[in-house]
C-alpha cells in the first residue's frame, strides 16, 4: 500500500463528507426533514471515523467518534435539538474540518477540538464529560451476565465442545455467535455456558462450552468450529448417552448438514457457468485520477493540436493524396482525442456550489440578516481548472450580495418587502459558455448615486452622463469608495469586484451587473465550457492576426454597402431590425489607417444583450488555439485576454471581445 | 481463473483499501457499489464470488442488503466490513446471511483469513 495515496484519498473523501454533513446540518436547521439530514450526518461522521481510524489519525476517530455517539442519541431521539445545539454542531463540523486538514498520525485532539466537544457536551443537555469519552472495544455492550450459570446443562447426551478463543480476537462476542451458529448447522445446541446471549454480548475472547446433540463425528464439530476463525483450541469430547454416528437422517442437524453439502456441489457447478456469465454483463468501472495527469494529457493534446494545424499547412502545400487522406484521418481522430479530454475534465458545479449555502448561512447569522438562499443548475459542467478558479470570486460575489446587496429584516418589511432576502446561485449553459449568475432581491446599486460619487471623488470625467457596467465596477470597488453605510468584516476591504472582474478575465471569461436600486442586483460570470483550447476566428488587420473566441461572437458577414450606416455622426451597423455600434479593430488595437478598406470584414459580438460589429480587415478562418494566459491587467482596459500559437506557427493575440462592449 | 469480488461500501478510501488488498491477493474486483441497493442490483448482475460489505450507506443499509443478496442466492458469500463498536450490528448482520466479518482499521492480514475463511 502507498500511504500518501491514501492520506490524499482520505483527504479529499472527508472533504466530500463534511460538505454532505454541512448540508444536512442545514437542512435539519431549517427543519425540512428530521431523519434524512440526521442519517446523512452520522453516515458521514460514521465514514470520516473509519477512514481516519486506518489512516492512524487518532486525534480525528475520536472526536468523529463523539460526534457519532452523539448523533446516534438524536437519531434514536435520546437527543433534543435546539438553536444552541445546531450552533455547537456547526462548529464541530468546522473543527471536524480542521482536523482532516490537518491531520496526522497518533496526533492527540487539538485544543480547539477539545472546546467544541465540551461546548456540544454542555449544550447537550448537561452530561458529564465522563460520557463523552471515546468507547474502547470493552465498553460496548457491556453486558454482565450475572445470571446463574446452569452448569449443570451441560450434563446430558452428546457432544461436549470446549472453545477457546484467541487473545486478539475482534468483536468476541459475534465470532462466539457465529461459532453457535456453524454448531446449530451440525446439530442441536442443547446449552452453553455462558448462555448464548451472554457469548453474544461477550467483548472479551471467551472460553465457553456447548452441549450439542448430533450424530456428526468429533473431527467435523471441531472443523465446524474453526471455521469461524480466531479460534485457539477446541475439544470435542463424546458424552455419556449420546448417539453412536450414524447415518440416521432424523438426527436433528442431520438435514440441514445434507442440505450443506448439496450447495457445494452446486457450488462447483456455478463457478463452471460463470465465465459466460461474466462475458455478457457490461461493467461501468472508475478509476480515481490526479489531477495532473488531467492537466498533462491536456497541455498535450494542446500541443498536439497546434502541430496538426502546421501539418495541414505543410500538407496543403503539396500534391499527395496519400498524405492528404493520412492527414484527414489524423484531423478526425485529434478532434476525437480532444473532445474525450475536455470532457473527462468536465465536473459539476456542485462541486463547488455545495459549500456556499453553509458559506451564506454564516454570513447572514453574523450579519444579522435572514437570507433563502437557492442554487440552481448544479448539474451543469465546467472544466475542473475552470471550477477551481472560479470558487473564489464567486464566494466574493455570494458574500458582497449578503452584506451590501440584501437589507436587514426590518429595513426590508419597511420597504414591503418581505423580511427573508433572497439569494441565488444559478448556473446555465449558453452554447459554448456556461453562466454563473448571483441574484439577490436586496437594495440594489444606485448608478446615480456612485456616479455622483465617483464625479466627486474624481474617479470619471465629471461631464459623464451615465455609468456604463464596467466603469461602475471599477468605481464601486475603488478603494475608500463606499456607498455602504458602515464597512462590515465579511465582504472585506481593498479586495472589491474588480478582483472578481480581472480573475474572470484571466479565464476568457466576461462580467455583467444589472442592477436596480430597491429591486436587487444580479452579476453574472460568463465563462468559456473549457479552459485551454477555444475555437476561435482568426482576423487579419493590416499584417497582424488575431484570435477573437467564439465564447462572444454572434454571425459574420461580409461588409455590404448597405450595412454600415451613419446615424448622428457615427457608424453604426444595421443588421436586420436592429442597429448597433461599429467598432474597428484597426483603431482598437491603435494600427494606422490601412489603405484599402474595401474588402472588410465584420464580426457581430455581443455580451449579454448588449452587441456590436467588429471590423476586420479580412476573417482568416476558425481554428483551436490554445490559450496561454498572461497575467491579467488589472487596470480594467486591457485588450487582450491572451496569446497564442497559430497553426503556421506564428503568434497572436487574443482579443478579449467580451471587454470590447 | 481469479475469484470475483464485489465491494460495497460508500467510502472510496474504503473500497480502494479493500480492493488493494484483495487485489494483490489475486483476487479479481468486477465491481463496485455505494449503496445496499446497488450491491444488491450489482450482486444479481455479476454473480461474484465474494461479496465485502460495509454496514453503513446511504439508501439501503449493509444488513438489508445481505437479506436481500442471501434471498435471491442462499449461497453468496458476503463479508461484513464492519466498525469498532457495532457488535450487535455485525450479529444481525451474521443471522442475515452474512458470512464472516472484519473490523476497521483493516489489517490486510485479518482481512484475507476472513476472506479465506468465507471462500472455505
Amino acid at each position: 500500500m502507498d500511504p500518501s495515496r491514501y492520506a490524499e484519498l482520505f483527504r479529499t473523501e472527508s472533504r466530500e463528507q463534511l460538505s454532505v454533513i454541512n448540508r444536512a446540518l442545514l437542512a435539519l436547521e431549517q427543519g425540512e426533514a428530521m431523519r434524512e439530514p440526521v442519517d446523512a450526518i452520522f453516515r458521514g461522521v460514521h465514514t470520516i471515523k473509519g477512514m481516519s481510524a486506518t489512516m492512524g489519525y487518532t486525534a480525528v476517530a475520536e472526536f468523529s467518534h463523539e460526534l457519532e455517539s452523539l448523533f446516534d442519541k438524536v437519531r434514536a431521539g435520546d437527543q433534543m435539538l435546539s438553536p444552541d445545539l445546531m450552533d455547537a454542531f456547526f462548529a464541530a463540523a468546522d473543527a471536524l474540518e480542521d482536523g482532516v486538514e490537518q491531520a496526522r498520525e497518533d496526533a492527540p485532539m487539538t485544543a480547539s477540538m477539545k472546546r467544541v466537544l465540551e461546548r456540544l457536551n454542555d449544550v447537550a443537555g448537561g452530561r458529564s464529560t465522563s460520557e463523552f469519552r471515546v468507547v474502547k472495544p470493552s465498553d460496548v455492550l457491556r453486558i454482565t451476565s450475572e445470571q446463574p450459570v446452569p452448569v449443570e446443562a451441560l450434563d446430558g447426551p452428546g457432544m461436549l465442545i470446549t472453545v477457546t478463543q484467541s487473545a486478539n480476537v475482534l468483536l468476541p462476542g459475534v465470532r462466539a455467535f457465529m461459532v453457535i451458529q456453524r454448531l446449530r448447522a451440525v446439530g442441536e445446541v442443547a446449552a452453553a455456558v455462558p448462555t448464548v446471549d451472554a457469548l453474544q454480548a461477550a467483548t472479551t475472547p471467551q472460553r465457553f462450552r456447548v452441549r450439542l446433540v448430533t450424530s456428526a463425528g468429533e473431527s467435523e464439530i471441531e472443523q465446524a468450529v474453526r471455521s469461524v476463525g480466531d479460534i485457539d483450541a477446541v475439544t470435542v469430547e463424546r458424552r455419556e448417552g449420546s448417539s453412536a454416528p450414524s447415518a440416521t437422517p432424523v438426527a436433528p442437524g442431520g438435514e440441514r448438514r445434507a442440505q450443506g453439502r448439496r450447495v457445494t456441489d452446486q457450488l462447483g457447478v456455478d463457478e463452471l457457468g460463470l465465465p459466460a456469465d461474466k462475458g455478457a454483463t457490461p461493467r461501468a468501472r472508475h478509476v480515481r485520477i490526479e489531477l495532473s495527469r488531467l492537466d498533462t494529457l491536456l497541455n498535450l493534446i494542446g500541443e498536439l493540436v497546434i502541430v496538426r494545424g502546421r501539418l495541414q499547412v505543410l500538407a496543403a502545400g503539396l500534391h499527395a493524396p496519400a498524405l492528404h487522406e493520412a492527414m484527414a484521418d489524423a484531423t478526425r481522430l485529434v478532434s476525437d482525442l480532444q473532445t474525450e479530454i475536455m470532457t473527462s475534465r468536465l465536473v459539476p458545479v456542485g462541486q463547488i456550489f455545495d459549500r456556499f449555502p453553509r458559506l451564506v448561512r454564516d454570513v447572514a447569522r453574523q450579519l444579522g440578516k435572514d437570507v433563502l438562499f437557492a442554487i440552481e443548475g448544479k448539474e451543469i459542467e465546467l472544466d475542473r481548472s475552470v471550477l477551481d478558479e472560479i470558487g473564489e470570486p464567486v464566494v466574493h460575489l455570494l458574500r458582497n450580495a449578503v452584506d451590501h446587496g440584501l437589507e436587514r429584516p426590518e429595513v426590508r418589511e419597511a420597504a414591503g418587502k418581505a423580511r427573508a432576502g433572497r439569494l441565488t446561485l444559478a448556473a446555465q449553459r449558453d452554447r459554448s459558455s456556461v453562466l454563473i449568475v448571483v441574484r439577490d432581491d436586496g437594495r440594489g446599486i444606485d448608478r446615480a448615486r456612485v456616479l455622483a460619487r465617483a464625479i466627486e471623488q474624481g474617479l470619471v470625467d465629471a461631464t459623464t452622463k451615465t455609468l456604463d457596467d464596467d466603469t461602475m465596477i471599477r468605481c464601486i470597488s475603488h478603494a475608500g469608495f463606499s456607498t455602504a453605510e458602515t464597512v462590515t468584516d465579511v465582504s472585506g476591504r481593498g479586495v472589491g469586484i474588480d478582483a472578481v472582474q480581472s480573475k474572470v478575465r484571466a479565464l476568457g471569461g466576461s462580467l455583467e451587473v444589472q442592477t436596480a436600486a430597491g429591486a436587487g442586483t444580479t452579476v453574472t460570470i460568463r465563462l468559456p465550457v473549457t479552459l485551454a483550447i477555444v475555437r476561435a476566428l482568426l482576423a487579419r488587420v493590416g499584417g497582424e492576426r488575431y484570435a477573437l473566441p467564439l465564447t462572444h461572437v454572434r454571425e459574420t458577414m461580409e461588409r455590404g454597402p448597405a450595412t454600415i450606416r451613419q446615424v448622428q455622426g457615427r457608424d453604426v451597423l444595421v443588421l436586420r431590425d436592429e442597429v448597433m455600434p461599429i467598432l474597428r479593430l484597426r483603431d482598437v488595437v491603435r494600427l494606422p489607417m490601412g489603405k484599402d478598406e474595401a474588402h472588410e470584414e465584420i464580426v457581430v459580438i455581443e455580451r449579454g444583450d448588449r452587441r456590436a460589429g467588429l471590423v476586420v480587415d479580412e476573417l482568416t478562418g476558425q481554428e483551436d488555439i490554445v490559450v496561454k494566459s498572461f497575467d491579467a491587467v488589472r487596470d480594467g482596459a486591457s485588450l487582450f485576454s491572451g496569446a497564442t500559437i497559430l497553426a503556421d506557427g506564428a503568434p497572436a493575440l487574443i482579443v478579449d471581445v467580451g471587454n470590447l462592449l | 481463473m481469479a475469484p470475483t469480488v464485489l465491494i460495497c461500501d460508500d467510502a472510496i478510501f474504503m473500497r480502494t483499501m479493500v480492493g488493494d488488498i484483495l487485489q494483490q491477493a489475486g483476487f479479481e474486483i468486477v465491481g463496485e457499489a455505494e449503496t445496499g441497493t446497488q450491491a444488491v442490483e450489482k450482486y444479481k448482475q455479476l454473480r461474484p464470488d465474494l461479496v465485502t460489505m460495509d454496514i453503513v450507506m446511504p439508501d439501503m443499509g449493509g444488513i438489508d442488503a445481505v437479506r436481500e443478496i442471501t434471498k435471491f442466492d442462499p449461497k453468496a458469500r458476503v463479508l461484513m466490513c464492519s466498525a469498532m463498536g457495532q457488535q450487535s450490528l455485525v450479529v444481525e448482520a451474521i443471522q442475515a446471511g452474512a458470512k464472516d466479518f472484519v473490523v476497521k482499521p483493516f489489517q490486510p492480514s485479518r482481512v484475507l483469513e476472513a476472506v479465506q475463511r468465507v471462500l472455505g
